[in-house]
């Protein structure tokens, strides 16, 4: 399993990990994930630290993701990017999209 | 019956089991050719193609499964004549080994003629939706292959110069998800744009027909880059769905004013190189790709960079240096550079970087589109000059043809007073050219007046209202600063909008038809303090005298095409006659 997700304790934050690369073959998995969940306030917390290739459909998908997100007025926070993954991250200057920690 | 039979091969050692079969297989329509023996049920199958197979397991020279799996090597993947082992081994192994030999199906001994035309009848549809399967296939090849020669008919045989553009194009699929053009401004400039769609293949490939049309139509109307990237972000936003998005670069290269404006929504860096292949430039992506925005970001903005005429501006997606090769590195940027100037050397930048390319990957597979452009700053069309007062054969200058007619009224005139915030955020000069289109028609000599126009309705704006110093644009440093300065002002121009309308730049023209020909009257006023006229003037000769050439406010250019260019007001206002005849 590449994509993996747990709540915090409180219940407040999604995280969501993703392992090695984050392509298009993990589109159905990735949108599953927060598909169904509908809570209000959810900061979404995508945890990338463990990438280490993304491509463009990845952008993709986390554009779809952030719509997801401010649908049910959450947050969405993408966590510690690996040295590549930031460099992609920036070339599509995302960090003026989201908040990139 | 009058459709085409199909032709089945029976392998059996047993005379009587072939006889057996043969007759079952005529009821159902079938030829039958027979073979007794492995090797020469292969050797038969070669001969007639078969559109059925029936197979024994023991038999001499070559058992059933050593001919199944030489049949199965000779037909190849996705065509399916199926092959069935007719047996009396009522074994699990057998079971098994028929299915990994390569058969389709089995049918164990004893059973019923029924059974047996049923077990034909369920092979033989499933031959036939293969059969359906891969004529679809092949109908969407060529249907793709049609469409993508279409598509880039439109696309990039239309593009402008591609004799002095090096290009890279190589899909990763029939389609491409990368797009480059270049278009020829009403100036004289040349815009070019290097794109990538998110994804490759014909998924990615349907927006470059709109990004096509628009790049060209607002080019071609003297809109500004800025004006066509946001117009295409616009287009974009409401055309692509949520993942999809559209990465670009644009030049808008200007020979003349030895400029280039450059916007990067999302590619890797684009590079100025000079001719002994110094890298004097990066062009970073400061804006998120389009598409995915309503708007652009409120600070967008161009970057501008000096250029002189052997200098050139190249770009490139992400295909180049997140190419593979076996081992799973990256091609890079470093190798990319390295073999962009070792191209320049060569005078052949695109070639050099693809052959590195090739040499780098090997045979491996492509995953992503990869291009590449390579323009020149310089060698563009010339701006036409030939328009000023040539007088054609056997008309004298003093014929009515060129007079004045100072008394005569004009057929029509156009007035556009432009204030405060709209100076920033309004392009007049495609509004006004568009007018003059739909009033006179279109025509070659309304290149020149769309040189005038822009050229005295910027100095009316940069020098007048804004009171920006042209001295400022001579040096390097002091080129990014008038830029700089110039956003600034025009940010403070569109909010004072209570004092907004005491800053204006207004635009008349009048049109006077002549004989053979016509005349437009140009003037345009500002609110700006003026200059001394004769200051600029002595400059402008001191500095030709001295071969060098300042930026002298394209007053040098205009007056060129122009008839008579005269500053009046204390150069708060000018007046331009322009002549032409057909």
């Amino acid at each position: 399993m590449t994509v993996s997700s747990n709540f915090s304790g409180d219940g407040k934050q999604l995280v969501i990990t993703i392992d090695q690369r984050f392509d298009f073959s993990l589109h159905q998995q990735f949108r599953d994930i927060y598909n169904s969940i509908t809570t209000p306030d959810l900061t979404y917390t995508l945890d990338l630290s463990q990438t280490e290739y993304m491509d463009s459909s990845a952008l993709g998908m986390i554009l779809l993701l952030k719509d997801h997100v401010q649908l049910y007025a959450g947050q969405l926070i993408i966590s510690r990017p690996s040295e590549t993954v930031r460099k992609i991250l920036e070339i599509a200057q995302f960090q003026r999209l989201m908040t990139i920690e | 019956m009058p459709k085409s039979q199909k032709l089945a091969l029976v392998v059996d050692d047993s005379k009587m089991q072939c006889k057996l079969l043969s007759v079952l297989l005529q009821e159902e329509n079938y030829r039958v050719v027979v073979a007794n023996n492995g090797a020469s049920g292969v050797e038969m199958y070669i001969e007639h193609q078969p559109d059925l197979v029936l197979m024994d397991i023991n038999m001499p020279i070559m058992d059933g499964f050593e001919a199944t799996r030489r049949i199965k090597k000779l037909s190849g993947a996705g065509t399916l004549a199926p092959l069935i082992f007719i047996t009396s081994m009522d074994s699990e192994q057998a079971f098994i080994d028929s299915v990994e030999a390569g058969g389709d199906s089995i049918l164990v001994r004893p059973f019923t003629p029924k059974v047996f035309k049923a077990k034909i009848k369920a092979m033989q549809r499933i031959s036939d939706l293969v059969d359906q399967v891969k004529n679809l296939q092949q109908e969407q090849q060529n249907d793709a292959e049609l469409a993508e020669k279409m598509m880039s008919g439109v696309i990039e045989a239309r593009n402008f110069a591609l004799d002095k553009i090096g290009v890279i194009k190589k899909a990763a699929t029939i389609f491409s998800g990368d797009i480059q053009l270049s278009a020829l401004c009403p100036n004289g400039d040349i815009n070019v744009l290097l794109g990538d769609f998110t994804g490759h293949g014909l998924r990615a490939s349907i927006g470059a027909i709109p990004v096509t049309e628009t790049f060209r139509a607002m080019t071609k109307k003297g809109f500004s880059i800025l004006e066509i990237v946001a117009q295409l972000n616009r287009q974009m936003y409401t055309l692509l769905p949520g993942d999809l998005f559209f990465c670009a670069s644009f030049a808008c290269i200007s020979e003349h004013d030895k400029s280039a404006y450059i916007f990067n929504a999302g590619l890797p860096d684009g590079y100025l190189f000079d001719d002994s292949a110094k890298i004097k430039r990066q062009f970073t992506s400061t804006h998120p790709p389009l598409g995915i925005l309503p708007q652009l970001l409120p600070d967008a903005q161009l970057e501008v960079v000096q250029v002189m005429k052997t200098d050139r501006i190249v770009f490139i997606t992400d295909g180049i240096v997140e190419a593979r090769n076996k081992a799973g590195d990256l091609f890079g940027f470093p190798r990319f550079e390295i073999a962009a100037i070792d191209g320049i050397s060569q005078k052949d930048l695109a070639n050099t970087v693809l052959n590195s390319l090739d040499d780098f990957c090997q045979n491996c597979e492509q995953e992503d589109d990869i291009s590449l452009v390579d323009v020149p700053c310089s060698g563009w069309k010339e701006i036409k000059l030939s328009n000023k007062v040539l007088t054609p054969e056997g008309v004298s200058e003093d014929d009515e043809y060129l007079s004045n007619i100072p008394n005569s009224s004009p057929s029509w005139s156009y007035h556009l007073h432009l204030t405060g915030r709209l100076l920033k955020t309004i392009n007049p000069i495609p509004l006004i050219m568009n007018q003059i289109n739909d009033l006179e028609g279109a025509g070659e000599h309304w290149q020149s007046l769309y040189t005038i126009l822009t050229e005295l309705f910027i100095n009316g704006l940069d020098h007048g209202v804004l009171a920006l110093d042209s001295s400022l644009k001579d040096s390097a440093e002091g080129f990014s600063q008038y830029f700089n300065e110039r956003a600034h002002r025009l940010d403070k121009l569109a909010e004072n909008s209570t004092n907004g309308t005491q800053d204006y730049v207004r635009i008349a023209l009048r049109y006077f038809p002549l004989s053979q020909g016509g005349k437009m009257v140009i003037n345009i006023k500002d609110s700006g303090q003026g200059f001394d006229i004769l200051d600029v003037i002595k400059d402008n000769s001191i500095a030709m005298n001295n071969g060098i050439k300042l930026s002298g406010r394209g007053v040098e250019l205009v007056s060129q095409l122009c008839d008579t260019l005269e500053y009046q007001e204390q150069g708060t206002s000018v007046t331009a006659n322009y002549i032409w005849h057909n």
